[in-house]
């Protein structure tokens, strides 16, 4: 038998998660997200000012206190939204990516997408206000299509895989259909706010809607980080899983529903972000591997991070009004994946 | 980590220090409670000195009644009078620019309630600003806002005269087709494709009314769709296309009309377009669509000028 | 000797299906037995019951005593390792990293590997040859190499009983041996149990204490290779017409499928049996 000495090797090179390792990249991610979160404060509509920022951490008093008020009133609560349904899109994404066993998989994959936005629609129609009316709508049509999928989907033995992804494509698409039809239906200024929403919409952040999202954000984070070495094992499929001791049915249960009522309050609070839940996560398995212990952490931060990035950018680009966060997401996010990916391939 | 704690806590204390000074000085700094049309009650300046509207109908009511020295921002599509485009921008009526608007720190504003978003209003509201909201649905409410509004930006004289003033041109339109005998139907136009015009509880609506002219699109919705063939089945005697478009929009939509020869309006010629603000921003303005539509509608009464 | 697996009676179905019609087994502690017979006859299904994957309709499983289904899942996965057929990983994990998830029956939800772990993972991937791949990703390994580092995480488990689906079906004949020749070495120093499906008569007859042939869901016969590799039962079983003689290597038999061409003269060919 030979005689290993990896106790001299350089924990960058040991692959297998030490806590060491653990702390080294949820470091790493959360300076990511502190580097975001000043970028998050320091960029508007109103003017860049990265010293005003400093002096009013540092505790100084500011020349113009308005500027207090937009840094800490305005600013504050939509990078604290930002960050939580970031992080929210990206735990969503590595959970179904890990338990579709597809690499394709994202956050609405299930129908959460469609469903909240044909609720928010509907809601935005009948004339009730962003909250709770609309939010609650949009919550309910998430929850209501879901069910629908998981429906579909059940068969003899739990839920196919396949089932579930076709299930949860078609829901897709159906309620594509009825968003296009209530759009083209409806012309007046309503459509403009729908339409936003579809886009991704931050606008509307505040600190209540900031605490409550936190607080989901919060028990989803515990519970998928509890279930990190059980999604490891999951990837070997449901036999080898069970044999080792994995119980595949409530391992699924529970972050299907955990991750699902994760993904619905995210939503119903900001419109629909694509490409979050599914770039950020493959973009941080390339940087720190596939092992979901370490990913999740890193997710947490890392898309906390990048969705503060893109609604700054968002912020500060155009001249005139606001882009919608979910247009860079998607301009920014791909180039960026794919120079990621040619690097790790090479 | 006792200075660390002091650090956060220095930003704290002087934030609660700059809301009791303003509130001390928003309280001291003469104030008075009015209720808006809106029928909210606000608590707004003496002297109104840095306004923001957040709607292009109020920045022309609000300039149309002198008071153009007082505003500090505009919303973001205001075209009228010409030295807004000069002014900072806050965003669009629905979308409207927090942060731009709080940081020109504005001591009023001035809402539209259909159209301007509740959240944006009250998100004002939580952080100090007071916003006074209108709500005009037709040529009579209009006038009214005009004197709330002088009211409120202590242009009172000013108001009585253009609204006088508005009333009158009114009028004359009234008097100059006392007696006409034939209204001719009329389709009026706003959006190319779809084809889109405009029911009840709309401006234009009002304004082909009083203009001498029935609405064949009159009905429960305010802006029906129609296809050509439902046009063709109404036969409107004219088709006045108001467009925010340019004018080669304006010949492609005509010439599409004109090969359909069984609609009077294309037989006799009377496809017209119309600057679309005239016809959908409330302001005294909506006075010279009127006669703009009047001149269109019966020319035979409107012979040299008004 | 301890019974370690005792099935009686099993009858499963895959809805209409009836996969498995009545079949019994028993398996002693510290014995390598092999499970036979064509595709389809229900190999892998028996396997999966008798590690607790799938529960059948009627008839009892016991696991050195006590029935499959009254192990906690955990404490069921300590003393069960079971290598199905093919393995599906898509994800880049290196092979050690895959070798070290078989700690996972005995650690806490929240630990990470430590040397300990470490250790037995090395050294479990030392016995099946694969140390040498310890970083390679496993998406990066050939089918056989896969294979081995399965087996290595199997092994990593420190199970009483292994459980394998043909598990040399993708292995060149050096490591075929070679893999036997270490499950034969895991008994005799550790007293583990081996189940196997195979194709492979005779790597079947050669290292089999005892061999139940299945056929179409219904055991055929069970015993050692010798009283079960009989031309007429595998010819019933097999369909298909096969030579049978003593092996010139040790006291257990050599079966030769019969290509056609040999068939002609028949005559010769049953003097030959």
């Amino acid at each position: 038998m030979a005689a290993f000495d990896h106790h001299t090797v350089p924990v960058a090179e040991l692959r297998p998660v030490t806590p060491a390792r653990l702390i080294a990249v949820t470091g790493a991610s959360a300076l990511g997200l502190a580097v975001a979160m000043v970028f998050g404060l320091a960029v508007g509509s109103s003017g860049t000012d990265f010293s005003a920022l400093f002096r009013s951490l540092w505790g100084l008093e500011l020349p113009d206190p308005t500027l207090s008020t937009i840094l800490w009133q305005l600013r504050w609560p939509r990078v604290l939204v930002a960050m939580e349904t970031g992080a929210v899109l990206a735990l969503g994404g590595l959970v179904f990516q890990a338990l579709l066993r597809n690499p394709l998989a994202e956050p609405y994959i299930l129908g959460t997408s469609g469903g909240a936005a044909v609720g928010a629609i509907a809601g935005i129609l009948l004339g009730l206000s962003r909250f709770p009316g609309v939010g609650a709508a949009a919550f309910f049509g998430s929850v209501l299509s879901l069910a629908t999928v998981l429906v579909l989907a059940s068969g003899r033995a739990g839920f196919r895989r396949d089932a579930l992804l076709l299930s949860g494509v078609m829901v897709n698409a159906f309620c594509g259909a009825l968003i296009l039809f209530f759009i083209s239906t409806t012309q007046d200024a309503r459509l403009h706010s729908m339409l936003f929403w579809l886009m991704g919409d931050l606008s509307r952040a505040d600190p209540t809607v900031a605490a409550r999202l936190g607080g989901v954000l919060g028990v989803g984070a515990a519970v998928v980080f509890a279930m990190a070495r059980p999604m490891n094992v999951m990837l070997m499929g449901r036999d080898a899983a069970e044999s080792l001791g994995v119980s595949v049915l409530w391992t699924r249960v529970f972050l299907l529903g955990v991750t699902s009522l994760m993904v619905s309050a995210a939503v119903c609070a900001t419109g629909l972000l694509g490409f979050v839940g599914l770039a950020v996560p493959h973009g941080l398995r390339l940087l720190f591997g596939p092992d979901h212990r370490v990913l999740v952490p890193a997710c947490l931060f890392g898309g906390g991070a990048y969705l503060i990035g893109c609604d700054a950018l968002a912020r500060w680009l155009p001249r005139h009004g606001e882009m919608p966060a979910g247009v860079i997401t998607a301009l920014v996010g791909a180039p960026l994946f794919i120079l990621l990916l040619r690097r790790s391939t090479r | 980590m006792t200075h660390r704690r002091l650090r956060c806590a220095v930003p704290a204390v002087l934030w609660v220090v700059w809301v009791v000074f303003s509130a001390a000085a928003a309280v001291s700094a003469q104030t008075r409670t009015v209720t808006d049309p809106v029928g909210r009650t606000v608590r707004i300046p003496e002297e109104p000195r840095r306004v923001i509207t957040l709607a292009p109908s109020l920045t022309e009511m609000v300039f149309a009644l002198g008071a153009g020295h007082r505003v500090v921002g505009v919303s973001r599509y205001s075209n009228f009078p010409p030295q807004v485009q000069d002014l900072p921008k806050v965003g669009s009526y629905v979308q409207p620019d927090v942060e731009k608007i709080v940081a020109l720190t504005p001591d009023l504003c001035l809402a539209v309630k259909d159209g301007n978003p509740r959240e944006v209003v009250e998100k004002l509201e939580r952080l100090g600003i007071a916003v006074y909201a209108v709500n005009p649905k037709n040529l009579q409410e209009v006038m009214e806002t005009l004197t709330a509004l002088g009211d409120v930006l202590q242009a009172q004289e000013e108001a009585r005269k253009v609204r006088d003033r508005m009333e009158r041109r009114l009028e004359e339109v009234d008097r100059r087709l006392r007696g006409v005998e034939r209204r001719p139907r009329v389709f009026f136009q706003i959006g190319v494709t779809p084809i889109v015009s405009v029911g009840t509880e709309t401006f234009a609506q009002e304004l082909i009314h009083r203009a001498g002219g029935v609405n064949v699109a009159a009905g429960p919705e305010p802006y029906p769709r129609f296809s050509v063939e439902q046009v063709l089945a109404l036969r409107p005697d004219v088709i006045v296309v108001s467009s925010m478009e340019r004018e080669q929009v304006f010949e492609t939509v005509r010439a599409e009309w004109m090969r359909w020869r069984g609609i009077p309006a294309v037989a006799f010629e009377r496809i017209h377009l119309v600057p679309s603000d005239l016809f959908d921003r409330p302001g005294p303005r909506l006075a010279d669509g009127l006669e703009l539509l009047a001149r269109i509608l019966h020319p035979e009464r409107f012979h040299g000028g008004f | 000797m301890k019974t370690m697996v005792s099935l009686e009676q099993i009858v499963f179905s895959y809805g209409p299906i009836r996969a498995l019609d009545g079949v019994s087994m028993v398996v002693g502690e510290g014995e390598f037995f092999v499970v036979a017979g064509p595709n389809g006859s229900g190999k892998s299904t028996l396997l999966k019951i008798l590690c607790g994957l799938e529960r059948p309709q009627s008839g009892r499983a016991e696991l050195l005593g006590r029935p499959v289904s009254a192990y906690r899942r955990k404490e069921r996965s300590r003393l069960v390792a079971y290598l199905p057929q093919t393995v599906p990983l898509d994800f880049p994990f290196s092979a050690l990293e895959v070798v070290l998830m078989g700690r996972h029956p005995h650690v806490g939800l929240l630990h990470m590997e430590d040397r300990n772990d470490v250790d037995k993972a090395l050294e479990a991937m030392a016995r099946t040859d694969v140390a040498h791949l310890k970083d390679r990703p496993v998406t990066a390994l050939s089918g056989g190499e896969r294979q081995r580092v399965f087996l290595a995480q199997a092994l990593c488990r420190e199970p009483r009983l292994l459980v394998l689906d043909e598990p040399t079906a993708a292995l060149d004949p050096a490591h075929q041996v070679r893999l036997m020749d270490l499950l034969e070495d895991l008994r005799h120093e550790r007293g583990l149990t081996v189940v196997m499906v195979s194709h492979d008569i005779n790597l079947a007859a050669m290292y089999g204490d005892r061999v139940l042939l299945l056929k179409h869901g219904r055991a055929v016969c069970q015993g050692p290779p010798e009283e079960v590799f009989t031309f007429q039962t595998l010819e019933e079983t097999y369909g298909c017409v096969v030579l049978v003689d003593k092996s010139p290597l040790g006291c257990f038999p050599r079966v030769t499928p019969v290509p056609k061409r040999y068939l002609q003269k028949e005559g010769t060919a049953k003097e030959n049996r």
